[in-house]
């Protein structure tokens, strides 16, 4: 078990219970995008050096997708995003 | 055994219990309450093991596991380190590293060569001419290593064991022992981790009593009695703490002693706050020859005598650099042994008290002076005190021990794991730990601190703080403390060593790498001049004792070598685990779990053989019959494979459509009540992730299912999108609630109507149409006509408690049509021959719909629904460089080319063979193969080749194959059998 | 008397065996550096030797090898998946012996060849395509079934009491261990003899472009100015990328390894399984070195945990039951820029000037020399080596990935 991550359902919880779903994107409008815009869309990333927010589901527990703030420098969460489940 | 000191209250072996064991495969004996080194000691051994490098003969030097002197193997069981180790009844100790035994070591002989082997040696021989190294390489690896591994050694006497708690106290002495006490008094539960087999820590052997109080073991009696008095308190002794990982989650083994029915517990302890009081240890002191057997630390000839009642020897020189060091040459003298000389490193700041005691005892003092060589061969034979700075008077005296230490160092290591930074304390002369993580507290001597009473009230402190942590605090507690702590006077720090003049070679830094001071003096010329870069180069502190002798001697070394002031060269990075860890003990007891489908026993009646595929346990095929037995069977009369595995799901609520129409890229508001719709899932990428069948079950209210494999995965795919969207939608896992089996077969209508009441016919149930049944009258089934393995079919779902009588019942009702179940390896032939394909299998991370001819799965219409990965099957409908799936037979019709083969033209390799078998039905070979483009070509040749094994020179054994490309399915193209 | 000569004779020596020394920074370069990991001073090494190029500058943080470089387990091999990586990595291997005779460093290659187990037939067929496509290409490799497995390491567990029992593997005799650290003070050395300059504890705050094109790299101790930058900062590619303002496909996440203390030579291969997630071989000292995969979510911490050192505890024995006399005496962590394909990116950039060689993951020790020789080429002649031409930047939106994993990863939720 490294940090805690703290589920809106379930509270702070071992990290591993958890999968890590991603930086919070803008989806581009399928209809007007361009191929080279949705390439980047799909595989690129910022990798935030710092506090970037992102997606997480608590697979191993109450299943419930969340979106937090948490600073990659050191794990830990800044701000609880969004509350119900 | 030699007879042991008088009894004394300090003591903790118990005499009327002899423990017998073997040593070198002779019988010894030893007193319960013994180490293994302790009971090796008091049978006259001195010599326990040889260095790494040289051969060094390595005697006794720390008794609480910090050193690899004593490392030996027990009972099968390698690098036990025998000093921290509680001796069993029986137990099979064995030395390490050596060829003969520890005092006659052929590979001594190193030693002599060390001349020969300056820092980096390894890096700068050897290699010219190249073909030197391999025998090099040979000659370096056989003599690597120290223990060796067993692989009869016992298993199952590991464990596991989890704790949660409020505050969790590492180290069990006088800090430790008043901070448990004072976040008791919070009602929270307590952890006190204890590395040695009873409280009390340094206070629990010293009998010396402070100014006018109660001797220091009386004292700490007392405390662990009151700890020990706590309900909730929970002391765990011979374990010590590995780490303190991220969110204060520690982790510790724990030893089991005598009638311990585990011989290691790992353990992991989950607290709100810790206090770290693990206190100090003794920095070796660096002369030449300073690893002589007879050397050691003066608390381990202290504890020696006092708590083992053992002689550490006749004649004793002592040379250290701390209170500590004085306090016990007078004890020792006071138990019969000749003190020769007590040098200090120090010239001012000594406990005065403890100087007049020596005095009174006659045991000349010298203030400034340390020991500068020792000789010896296998046992110390003599020492050379001189004076701790210029180049005074250098005197000689005979001794069989010598306690040295170049003062205390505070055992930080946990601290630094957690995060704490070190930071030179030019007073202390120590690196001490600052800049803690939240929820982490330490007191005692890791702090430097001095003093009894100091030390209590910081344990005290400490225990409120972590109180306050929980919210518990009680401010005015924590100034009254804080207040007597201002008051203590704090004594005089004396000056501390930083580096000695040493001239000679063989002054060890690091014993358990055979690494001098010369030799880092050489490093820090070649440009080596960090400690972490000194650390690889010479792998200082890298071995089983790890950092705990060398870490503090090494930065100074280094800052003295380069000139600058002490501590500006900063300690290298402590890494855990910080007590080394068996993987026995990590591994605890084996468990294993995979999951069983409501089927499983029935199956396994009619002689299933299981696989584990994910995490279910499947039938891959009946021991009965063979493989084309059981395909033949379905093509024939009819057969059942349990399919409980599949992913059941149930989707209901307001935006259920939206949602399926999110994620597959079918339209499925064309899904209607009674029909089933074949589904594909995408990735945003365009490739396939999955794919079922959906069916609409009422209003706004589905059913689908997925491949087994994928369930997991697409209740998180299905969960994600609807929480992104914030769309109403309700999921329901009926994976593990319902069993499901697939009969299919020519015959299968005929079963399934004499389990059922309706009307069967293929009217009025048609291909890709799905009914509620009843089966046998009372158990509610959903019907699907499906044709996975391209015959008429029927997926009979059920509720998973009814699974084995469905099972019984299809048996009984397939009698007369030659009934039979199948499994994965049969099913795999069938659906290969109709040319469905498996996601995973006959597809990877890069097919899209487009690359396996499943473009009719996407519905490029569908209204503004934003599906996933429709822009990617946009932009990667017409490229050119795509792989594709196409379908083969072989030339030779029975040559199959195995699975994972690969298709080569010109040399090259065009892509692979995904699925390859021998069809029974169709009488040849068959596969599918993901293939370049440009060999896409229907009717065109494929060439196959197959791994071959390499031969003498070392060249592959080529095997080729070649096949056609032909259309698909390669059975009932035009679906008849399906549908009829 | 003799002391004094002694003492001479090392102050003599005190110049002579410097490994690389401090300079002091220039105001332009010819070329600056981002990383002094293996990869950064391989290409400076090569720019030096063979293009003639040593107005050069290596731009290091922390020390020489502090990333992944320092922190990796060492092994060398030359199997890959697919043909297009293939042919860099036999080429990589085949470098070794050439490297140590030339900067005179005995790097410690330790030929033991690797078995990479299979535990089904799924996984069998994955890694036979993977064994035929080595044969193929001319690299020596091949599929044993168990019972060979056990001959070649007899400490393997064959039998069915492991979760995933053994059901092959495929043997890569070529392949071992090279002492990682020696190769980053090597090439140190080599590049440092060339005249190129190291800076270390030295880091780049920003790269300055101006149209376009690189013009100099801001650093903490002053700017320089430079028309070449090579981004070779490991698992920091990303966070150097977005100085020019470039997002890779990249995901860095953190991945941790484990020694046991030093046991006598019983393990004489480099053992893996991709099921278990683990691997572990025998270092020349005798430590069980080990490690495998990472952590599924992006952090620039080399934290470790309890979590993964059990699971490496329980996936050894499982595999060798033996190994549980062993004990971890070190956990570390160390950053992987991973990309979606799991092949690294080797490319030029839309901004001139600006040369990427990162995406290499947890695999990038073996490749290092190698691909800093051709990314030297490309970057002195400014033509692209035709063998660095797949892992070209450009092939993410080409939708046209690498082929080195079949399986679809697991860290974004674009599954
Ligand atoms: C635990 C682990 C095990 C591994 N095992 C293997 C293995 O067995 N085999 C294998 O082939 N590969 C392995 N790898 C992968 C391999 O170590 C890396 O791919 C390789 O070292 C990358 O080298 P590099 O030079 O690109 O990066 P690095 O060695 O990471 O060097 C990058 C350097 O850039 C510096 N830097 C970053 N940002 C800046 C800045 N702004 N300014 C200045 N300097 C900067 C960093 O301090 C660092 O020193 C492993 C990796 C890890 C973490
Ligand atoms: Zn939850």
């Amino acid at each position: 078990m490294s940090f805690l991550l703290t589920c809106p359902n379930c509270g702070p919880r071992n990290i591993y219970e958890f999968r890590f779903g991603g930086e919070v994107k803008t989806r581009p409008d399928e209809n007007t995008v361009s191929a080279e815009d949705w390439a980047d869309y799909v595989y690129l990333s910022k990798n935030v050096c710092g506090v970037q927010k992102e997606w997480w589901y608590h697979a191993k527990g109450c299943g419930t997708w969340f979106a937090v703030e948490r600073d990659t420098r050191d794990n830990l969460p800044v701000v609880k995003e969004e509350n119900e489940g | 055994m030699t007879p042991r000191l008088p009894e004394s209250p300090t003591q903790r072996i118990s005499r009327e219990n002899e423990l017998l064991f073997f040593y070198r495969g002779k019988p010894f004996k030893g007193l319960e309450g013994d180490t293994i080194a302790t009971a090796l000691y008091s049978n006259g051994v001195r010599i326990f093991s040889r260095s790494m490098k040289y051969h060094r003969p390595r005697g006794l030097y720390n008794l609480d596991g910090y050193s690899s002197h004593c490392l030996v193997t027990v009972d099968g069981e390698p690098n036990v380190r025998g000093c921290a180790t509680p001796l069993r009844q029986g137990m099979w100790v064995t030395p390490q590293n050596v060829l003969g035994s520890p005092r006659w070591d052929l590979m001594g002989l190193m030693q002599f060569f060390s001349f020969a082997m300056p820092v980096g040696f390894y890096y700068k021989a050897f290699h010219k001419p190249s073909w030197v190294w391999p025998f090099a390489q040979a000659v370096i690896r056989r003599a690597a290593g120290l223990g060796r591994i067993d692989p009869e050694m016992p298993e199952g006497v590991y464990q596991n064991r989890y704790y949660n708690c409020e505050v969790c106290i590492i180290g069990g002495g006088l800090a430790g022992m008043e901070a448990a006490l004072a976040a008791a008094e919070g009602g929270v539960r307590v952890i006190l981790l204890e590395r040695r087999d009873h409280l009390g820590g340094d206070l629990a052997y010293r009998v010396t009593r402070s100014n006018e109080g109660i001797p220091p073991y009386r004292r700490a009696a007392m405390l662990a009695e009151a700890v020990s008095a706590c309900e909730n308190v929970t002391v765990l002794l011979c374990t010590s703490a590995t780490a303190i990982y991220q969110s204060n989650h520690v982790t510790a083994v724990k030893r089991g002693g005598a009638g311990d029915p585990y011989r290691e517990t790992y353990l992991e302890v989950r607290a709100r706050s810790v206090v770290v009081a693990t206190g100090a240890i003794e920095r070796p002191l660096l002369f030449s020859n300073n690893d002589l057997p007879g050397i050691m630390q003066g608390s381990c000839a202290h504890r020696l005598a006092r708590v083992y009642g053992i002689k550490p020897g006749n004649r004793m020189v002592v040379s250290g650099c701390h209170d500590g060091m004085l306090e016990m040459a007078a004890d020792l003298a006071e138990l019969g042994i000749e003190i020769v000389a007590v040098a200090d490193g120090r010239s001012s700041g000594f406990d005065t008290e403890l100087i007049s005691n020596l005095h009174r005892k006659g045991i000349p003092f010298l203030p400034g002076t340390m020991a500068r060589k020792a000789i010896g061969f296998k046992r110390l034979k003599g020492v050379q005190l001189a004076p701790t700075f210029g180049n005074g008077r250098k005197r000689w005296y005979s001794c069989d021990v010598l306690a040295a230490s170049a003062g205390e160092a505070p055992l930080s290591q946990l601290l630094q794991v957690a995060g704490a930074k070190m930071a030179y304390d030019s007073a202390a002369g120590q690196f001490l730990p600052g800049e803690f993580p939240p929820g982490i507290h330490a007191a005692g001597k890791v702090t430097a601190a001095r003093g009894e009473e100091t030390i209590a009230a910081q344990g005290k402190l400490a225990g409120l703080m972590a109180l306050q942590d929980l919210g518990l605090g009680r401010t005015s507690h924590i100034r009254q403390v804080r207040e007597i702590l201002d008051v203590i006077e704090k004594r005089p720090a004396g000056r501390h060593w930083t580096a000695p003049p040493v001239g000679s070679r063989k002054c060890f830094l690091c014993f358990d790498e055979d690494v001098t001071t010369d030799q880092v003096r050489d490093a820090i010329d070649q440009g080596f001049d960090q400690s972490e870069l000194v650390k690889r180069y010479t792998a200082v502190g890298t071995g089983p004792s790890q950092s705990y002798l060398s870490g503090t001697n090494l930065p100074l070394l280094l800052a003295d070598q380069r000139g600058l002031e002490p501590g500006a060269v900063l300690p290298t990075t402590v890494r855990p685990p910080v007590f080394p860890t068996s993987l026995a003990a990590l591994g605890g007891r084996r468990y294993t779990s995979s999951k069983r489908t409501p089927l499983h026993e029935k199956q396994a009646q009619l002689g299933a053989c299981f696989r584990l595929t994910g995490v279910w346990e499947r039938a891959g095929s009946f021991a009965d019959a063979g493989l084309s037995q059981e395909v033949e069977n379905v093509r024939k009369n009819v057969g059942f494979i349990d399919v409980s595995t599949l992913g059941k799901f149930r989707l209901f609520g307001r935006d259920a459509v939206k949602l399926l129409n999110r994620v597959y890229a079918g339209n499925m508001e064309t899904v209607t009540e009674g029909r089933l719709k074949y589904a594909a899932m995408c990735n945003e990428q365009g490739v396939i992730i999955d794919d079922g069948v959906v069916t609409r079950m009422g209003e706004s209210d589905y059913f689908f299912t997925t491949s087994s494999l994928r369930a997991g995965n697409t209740l998180e795919w299905l969960a994600f999108h609807s929480k992104e969207e914030d769309w109403e939608a309700h999921l329901v896992n009926l994976t593990d609630a319902m069993a499901a089996v697939n009969l299919a077969g020519p015959r299968s209508r005929e079963v399934l109507a004499r389990l059922v009441d309706a009307d069967c016919s293929n009217e009025v149930f048609p291909y890709m149409a799905v009914r509620r049944m009843k089966l046998c009258g009372e158990v509610d089934a959903l019907v699907m006509r499906v044709g996975f393995v391209g015959e008429l079919s029927f997926e009979i779902h059920v509720p998973a408690s009814y699974g084995a009588a469905l099972q019984d019942a299809l048996l009984d009702a397939g009698k007369p049509y030659c009934i039979r179940p199948f499994g994965l390896d049969a099913q795999s032939v069938l659906r290969l021959e109709k040319g469905h394909v498996i996601i995973g299998t006959d597809t990877d991370n890069h097919s899209t719909l487009h690359d396996i001819g499943l473009s009719w799965a996407w519905d490029r219409k569908k209204a503004g629904n934003q599906t996933v990965g429709a822009p990617a099957l946009r932009f990667t409908e017409t490229q050119k460089h795509r792989q594709k799936l196409v379908g083969f037979t072989m030339n030779e019709a029975f040559r199959t080319p195995s699975d994972g083969s690969i298709v080569v033209a010109d040399g090259t390799v065009k892509g692979r063979v995904t699925s390859s078998r021998f069809s029974p039905t169709l009488g040849r070979s068959i596969g599918l193969a993901l293939v370049d483009p440009d060999l896409a070509v229907m009717g065109g040749t494929l060439e196959f080749y197959t791994d071959g094994r390499l031969n003498r020179k070392g060249l592959p054994e080529i095997k080729t194959f070649r096949g056609t490309i032909v259309p698909v399915p390669f059975y009932d193209p035009e679906g008849k059998r399906l549908r009829g | 008397m003799m002391k004094k000569f002694m003492d001479r004779f090392r102050k003599k020596g005190r110049q002579d065996v410097r490994m690389w020394h401090e300079h002091p920074m220039k105001p332009a370069y010819d070329a600056v550096i981002v990383g002094g990991g293996l990869h950064g001073l391989a290409a400076a090494y090569y720019l030096g030797r063979d293009h003639g190029m040593t107005d050069v500058a290596v731009i290091e943080r922390r020390y020489i090898g502090y990333g992944g470089s320092g922190r990796n387990t060492s092994i060398v091999r030359s199997n890959q998946r697919s043909k297009e990586n293939i042919p860099l990595y036999d080429e990589g291997l085949k470098l070794w012996p050439e490297l140590i005779g030339e900067l005179d460093f005995n790097l410690m290659f330790f030929n033991c060849g690797n078995l990479n187990l299979a535990h089904s037939e799924a996984e069998a067929a994955g890694l036979k395509m993977t064994v035929a496509t080595a044969q193929i290409m001319g690299v020596r490799s091949e599929f044993l079934n168990a019972r060979e497995c056990k001959e070649l390491v007899p400490h393997l567990d064959i039998t069915h009491r492991p979760r995933y029992p053994i059901y092959g593997g495929m043997y890569h005799p070529p392949g071992g261990t090279v002492r990682h650290d020696a190769v980053v003070w090597a090439l140190a050395r080599g590049a440092d003899r060339l005249g190129i300059h190291i800076h270390q504890l030295t880091e780049v705050e920003d790269i300055l472009v101006e149209k376009g094109k690189v013009t100099g790299v801001k650093t903490d101790k002053g700017t320089i100015r430079t028309p070449l930058v090579l981004n070779a900062a490991g698992g920091y590619s990303p966070t150097v990328s977005t100085m020019v303002g470039i997002d890779l496909p990249v995901t860095v996440l953190p991945l941790q390894a484990l020694v046991s203390e030093p046991l006598k030579p019983f393990l004489h291969h480099v053992v893996s399984s991709g099921r278990y997630h683990a691997y572990a071989s025998q270092s020349l000292k005798g430590e069980i070195v080990t490690g495998a995969h990472m952590d599924p979510w992006p952090s620039y911490t080399t934290h470790v945990t309890a979590h993964y050192m059990k699971h490496q505890a329980e996936a050894l024995m499982d595999l060798m039951p033996c190994l549980r006399g062993a004990r971890f005496m070190r956990i570390w962590g160390g950053l992987t820029d991973m990309t979606p394909d799991m092949a690294p990116i080797v490319s030029d950039s839309p901004i001139g000037g600006f040369y990427l060689d990162c995406g290499w993951g947890y695999f990038g020790f073996k490749s290092a020399p190698i691909t800093g020789r051709y990314m030297a080429r490309w970057i002195a002649t400014g033509n692209c080596p035709e063998i660095l031409k797949p892992f070209s930047l450009r092939r993410y939106r080409n939708y046209n990935l690498q082929r080195e994993t079949a399986a679809v990863m697991y860290y974004t939720p674009w599954n």
